[in-house]
């Protein structure tokens, strides 16, 4: 789940705090201090998120694109400068088109707002852009709610009193609201100064960016991983018990599946899984990634050197082209597989599946995925030849059973024109003949359409005073038995228009040794 | 959940005015090639006004069915001078070949029935009852919630196909529908298979001779009351009607419009050349969800249809194809339904599709790299609309699992679990599978993990038993829930081999790492193998009293001092025999292991240092092939090199 730190850059932000030491601060420099933090403890814990830095006051400028490198980061924080006054609005926009471009619409993404609350006046202001956010005509909608799932956090480097006093706290939740309530506004506790700061991002770091820890499990076999980025609680789009679902920090493997069998399914989010070592402290020593500094370095090798489950499991669902399946919470499943990238480096991913009982139309339902050695026949064949998937529903789809659709006058027409066709070739033909004069009459009594049914029998009489002399006798029989059957449904007499009722070919002489047996 | 679309209840006017002409007239004569002069065309045959009303609405619960084969459910009523029911909301008769087999026994409308009797208001009578009646799912929701019972929601839709005299027929059909609801609700509050409607949609659709000045104008919907609101459609009879129920169809169950493009296909005069053909798919409006967000839907070469009426996102079949077995991200999966199902493009996508194969297809842009955004695939015999993830992933360039944990160690039994993850494949069983302990098939399978790895060492030179063939019988069985006696007669048997193996002082398997020289002794070798035998059968032990017989059999038969002492005396002379037999053996064991460890590094990408430490016998040469050892282990060990080039 990207980030993107918006960080007001405003002339108010230099306004100084009074401290009772010796050193002076100004607002800029507390933001900076709680920023510094956050980017440490993402560095650490937390180094695969992409974050961006924005700086904005009547202007946005995108000072660092999204990164994985914190130091650029920090020392774009580090030289920031002073500009005028704060234009909330244009620097909404510009986040969003900055995460569009770089993630589209559908990736989650966390908004740090990083502000003195003091949030201008007159035209570009937040009050005055709210004031007007119902009268917007369509390109120049409000920002919010953004376009992409997001989280607005909003970090005021002021206290709630003093915002408050003003009509910036009712501002500002405003805004969390249109953005669907989803995000948060955090203010300082106490006077103001690095301790309060260290504090106020201390919460935010606990909220949004707390690593997911949680334990791999198949049967006894077990590893400690991270799960990365953290899972988010999923709330099902159900009128009558709408309760956040949370995956639990148990994961549990069922069973497995090949990949063939599962067949891409659609998942709702996709996670790394890294294997983490806790020492006896029950502290983390590393996740696995890169950059270690020098002291980690070698409890990394150490860990690195004892087996690990998730390094099996990953092997081998790689060489079988298998995936686990996983369960996340009550009714709730997702998969394990191994993902490679394009510099084939392979990692152990899990995806999540919607919450509830079928989430694939394919598999059936979860709970009913049990091993398959407890079957009578072995579902897969002696020779792995046979699959139970993917489960067949009962009534197939239109597409699949060649059902008579005359909407269009060429969807008759060619109905016809295939009777005619096969008549022309009877006896040979008998049976496909028969066929698709029995498809025309069922879809002709369904829709009432018994005047069709005359016409087609018109035809075949027709047909029928045209043969050449050469035809074989059973043709003329066939075809005028035929237009008779036809005439006799088209009367709606219910001993010869019933709907299961075929007409069947006739009986003559010559078709025992005709083709009419052999199709 | 249970929202207006939950349930629909159509209602087909079968009065006489219905049996006459829409005057729109098809050749059904189509003169061919071989045709001799001198022959009469028949003359064009026109569909009543019936049966532009039954293909039409049979062709909206069409689409439906397709796209939702659950949940969203059809009552279908026919009214003359009485009420057809022609189905019921049960999930069973939500088909269409049931409905045109009620449809034929209903037949058309009789033009000589008396039009004083005959009404439509008996269907729409009809339909706001049924409305009332529980559905299954409703009653399932009921059931489920106890307590809060009523916050299961009764909605539903009425669609009625019919002839109107005027606007004033009209509004009266409106007020019998008002009437009807608040009589029918009155009476539903005191029942329990009956709920009151909450909401009700009336469509009244007015459907009148081509040719002819419609008597009925449009009306917008329009709220009658909080529970009712309806709106009025006056629409030609043929194609007009099938375009207006098809737009319907769409707005009433949230779908849209893809229009596959560019797909090649054969020509059927001409089998080696070939053309392009577009296809037109509906399916749920989710899967253009990143197109409405991102505000691309223009761009995206949607193109307006027909009669201006729908829009349409063109997408374009895409080589090459793809395979089953990648597991492509995907992030909503749609079923489709073709809009003009039994044209040729359409039932050769559909062919196609259903024959196993997948197409990606791709967004086309005036300008820049081609962007892949869906793939079409079909699963059981149903086709969906697979959407891709186009955008940029946040997971790229992760640390590569061979530097994380664990990523060193060189000798996992790969094909071990390999074998064992086979072993616990899946299998969807019947609903009512519960075994005698009232677990569910998915609790079964977790409690099956659970006995295949009470031991299970993860690397090959933590563990003698399995890398040993003599052992892979008694291993197979002891997991099991249950055994049989015969079961137990081949573990014992395998014990008495292993005896005799000792005996015969056959070198075991046993891992050198981290030691120096040749590793222990030979009767020290025995002895790990027959504690960890002893470990593996303890995990069990508990199981049942055959399992515990297993392991009495191990205590009573392992190696015991005395016998050691007297074969030490005997075997001096042998050894150096023994010891040549030895070194054959390593060295085609040792070949087995070579290509083992290309398969792990193909599958960890890791340097090769470390390697020559271990020295692994996986079997001894002359122990005898166990019975059920699978033969497909013997073909796996061909496939994995070109598995791993991946």
């Amino acid at each position: 789940m990207p980030t993107v730190v918006l960080l007001d850059s405003s002339l108010s932000m230099t306004r100084p705090v009074s401290v009772e030491g010796s050193e002076e601060f100004q607002r800029k420099n507390l933001a900076v201090h709680g920023l510094t933090m956050l980017f440490e403890h993402m560095a650490t814990n937390y180094r695969l998120e992409f974050t961006s830095l924005v700086a904005f006051s009547s202007l946005w400028e995108l000072l660092v694109p999204f990164s994985r490198d914190y130091n650029t980061l920090q020392e774009a924080l580090n030289n920031l400068e002073d500009y005028d006054k704060t234009c909330l609005e244009a620097a909404l926009q510009g986040v969003s088109n900055v995460v569009q471009q770089e993630w589209g619409t559908s990736c989650p993404c966390q908004v740090v707002l990083v502000t003195d609350g003091a949030l201008g006046i007159g035209r570009g202001s937040l009050r005055h852009s709210l004031q007007t956010v119902k009268q917007r005509v369509d390109d120049k909608k409000f920002p919010l709610p953004f376009p992409f799932p997001s989280k607005l956090y909003v970090m005021c480097i002021a206290n709630a009193e003093e915002l408050q006093a003003t009509d910036s706290m009712d501002n500002l939740e405003q805004l969390i609201n249109l953005n669907g309530g989803e995000g948060q506004i955090y203010t300082m506790e106490g006077p103001l100064c690095l301790k309060s700061v260290q504090s106020m991002f201390g919460k935010l770091i606990d909220q949004a960016y707390s690593p997911f820890h949680a334990v791999l499990r198949c049967g006894n076999l077990t590893s400690d991983v991270q799960v990365f980025p953290r899972p988010e609680p999923v709330t099902i789009d159900e009128e009558v018990d709408p309760i956040p679902k949370t995956v639990q920090t148990d994961l549990e493997i069922v069973g497995f599946i090949e990949i063939g069998d599962i067949s891409s399914p659609p998942v709702l989010s996709r996670h790394l899984v890294l294997p983490i070592a806790v020492s006896k402290e029950g502290d983390e020593i590393g996740t696995g990634a890169t950059d270690d500094t020098e002291e980690e370095t070698s409890t990394n090798q150490m860990a690195g050197k004892s087996p690990n489950f998730c390094v099996l499991l990953h092997g081998s669902l790689k060489v079988e082209g298998m995936v686990a399946l996983v369960q996340l919470g009550p009714d709730w499943f997702g998969m394990l597989y191994s993902q490679a990238d394009s510099k084939k480096k392979s990692n152990l991913m899990m995806s999540l599946f919607d919450p509830g009982s079928e989430p694939l139309p394919w598999l059936g339902r979860m709970s009913q995925l049990g091993p398959a050695s407890d079957a009578a026949e072995n579902p897969y064949g002696e020779d792995d030849s046979k699959s139970p998937f993917p489960i067949q529903p009962k009534h197939k789809r239109s597409y699949a059973q060649n059902v008579t659709v005359w909407i269009k006058a060429s969807g008759l027409q060619t109905d016809v024109q295939k009777i005619l066709r096969n008549a022309k070739k009877l006896p040979e033909k008998t049976q496909t003949f028969y066929k698709e004069l029995n498809r025309l009459r069922k879809a002709a009594l369904a829709f009432g359409f018994w005047e069709l049914l005359k016409s087609v029998a018109e035809l075949l009489e027709r047909e029928c005073t045209l043969l050449p002399d050469s035809a074989h006798p059973d043709a003329a029989f066939q075809l005028s038995h035929a237009a008779q059957q036809l005439k006799l449904a088209s009367s709606g007499d219910s001993k010869y228009a019933a709907f299961e009722q075929n007409i069947t070919p006739m009986l003559t002489d010559f078709s025992g040794g005709g083709g009419a047996d052999r199709i | 959940m249970f929202s207006v679309s939950h349930k629909t209840a159509f209602v087909v006017d079968h009065c006489p005015y219905m049996a006459e002409s829409s005057r729109q007239l098809i050749e059904c004569d189509m003169l061919t090639k071989s045709r001799s002069q001198g022959v009469i065309p028949l003359a064009p045959v026109s569909k009543s006004l019936w049966t532009c009303a039954i293909e039409c609405s049979m062709e909206y619960c069409r689409i439906l069915f397709d796209v939702y084969p659950t949940w969203k459910l059809v009552n279908y009523i026919v009214s003359d001078s009485e009420v057809h029911i022609l189905n019921s909301w049960k999930q069973e008769d939500q088909n269409t070949h049931e409905l045109m087999a009620a449809l034929a026994a209903v037949g058309p409308p009789n033009p000589r029935q008396d039009p004083e009797c005959c009404s439509v208001l008996h269907g729409l009578v009809a339909a706001v009852e049924s409305l009332c009646k529980i559905t299954e799912y409703q009653h399932e929701s009921r059931t489920t919630l106890m307590d809060t019972a009523d916050r299961v929601a009764n909605r539903g839709r009425i669609i009625c196909l019919t002839n109107a005299k005027s606007d004033t027929h009209v509004r009266m059909l409106e007020d019998c529908v008002l009437e009807t609801i608040q009589e029918q609700n009155k009476r539903a509050a005191g029942s329990d298979r009956l709920m009151p409607i909450q909401q009700c949609e009336l469509v009244l659709v007015h459907i009148y001779p081509q040719g002819e000045e419609t008597l009925v104008s449009d009306r917008q919907k329009k709220e009658l009351s909080s529970m009712l609101s309806s709106e009025v459609h006056s629409v030609r009879a043929g194609r007009y009607l099938a375009s207006k129920l098809n737009v319907l169809v769409q707005q009433h169950f949230d779908l849209a419009s893809t229009t596959i493009t560019n797909i090649p296909m054969k020509e059927e005069q001409h089998a080696n050349t070939s053309a392009n053909y577009d296809v037109e798919l509906l399916h749920h409006r989710d899967a253009h969800m990143e197109f409405i967000k991102s505000g691309d839907l223009h761009m995206a070469g949607s193109t307006s249809r027909d009669s201006g009426l729908k829009e349409t996102v063109t997408l374009k079949w895409c080589t090459p194809r793809t395979n089953s077995v990648e597991l492509h991200y995907c992030t909503g999966a749609y079923r489709i339904s073709p809009v003009d199902v039994n044209s040729r493009p359409s039932s050769c996508l559909t062919n196609f599709l259903l024959n196993g194969r997948s197409v990606l297809l791709e967004q086309p842009r005036k300008s820049g790299s081609k962007v892949i955004s869906h793939m079409l695939s079909s699963h059981g015999g149903e086709i969906f609309l697979h959407v891709l993830n186009s955008t940029r992933s946040t997971l790229e360039d992760p640390p590569s699992i061979s530097e994380g944990c664990g990523g060193r160690v060189t000798d996992y039994r790969i094909t071990d679990f390999g074998e064992f993850m086979r072993e616990n494949r899946l299998t969807p069983f019947p609903d009512s599978m519960i075994d005698a302990a009232g677990r569910t098939p998915v609790e079964r399978a977790k409690s099956q993990l659970e006995r295949y790895t009470r031991y299970w060492p993860m690397i090959i030179s933590q563990t003698t038993i399995f890398n040993m063939q003599a052992v892979v019988p008694l291993a197979n069985l002891i997991v099991k829930d249950t055994l049989t006696d015969e079961d137990v007669l081949t573990c014992q048997k395998t014990v008495y081999n292993l005896v005799d193996m000792e005996r015969k002082s056959d070198p075991l398997p046993i891992s050198t790492v981290g030691s120096r020289g040749k590793g222990p002794k030979r009767d020290e070798q025995y002895r790990i193998m027959w504690n960890e035998l002893e470990t593996l059968v303890k995990a069990h032990v508990g199981t049942s009293e055959r399992h515990q017989r297993v392991l009495e059999c191990i205590s009573a038969c392992r190696s015991k001092p005395p016998e050691e002492e007297e074969r030490k005396k005997r075997g001096r002379k042998r050894e150096d025999k023994e010891d040549k037999t030895e070194k054959n053996g390593k060295d085609t064991e040792e070949k087995g292991w070579t290509t083992d460890s290309e398969r792990l590094k193909g599958v960890m990408e890791r340097e090769k240092d470390e390697q020559s430490e271990c020295e692994i016998i996986k079997d001894s040469p002359d122990s005898p092939e166990p019975l059920n050892k699978k033969p497909r282990l013997a073909t796996e060990e061909q496939q994995p090199p070109e598995k791993s080039k991946e």
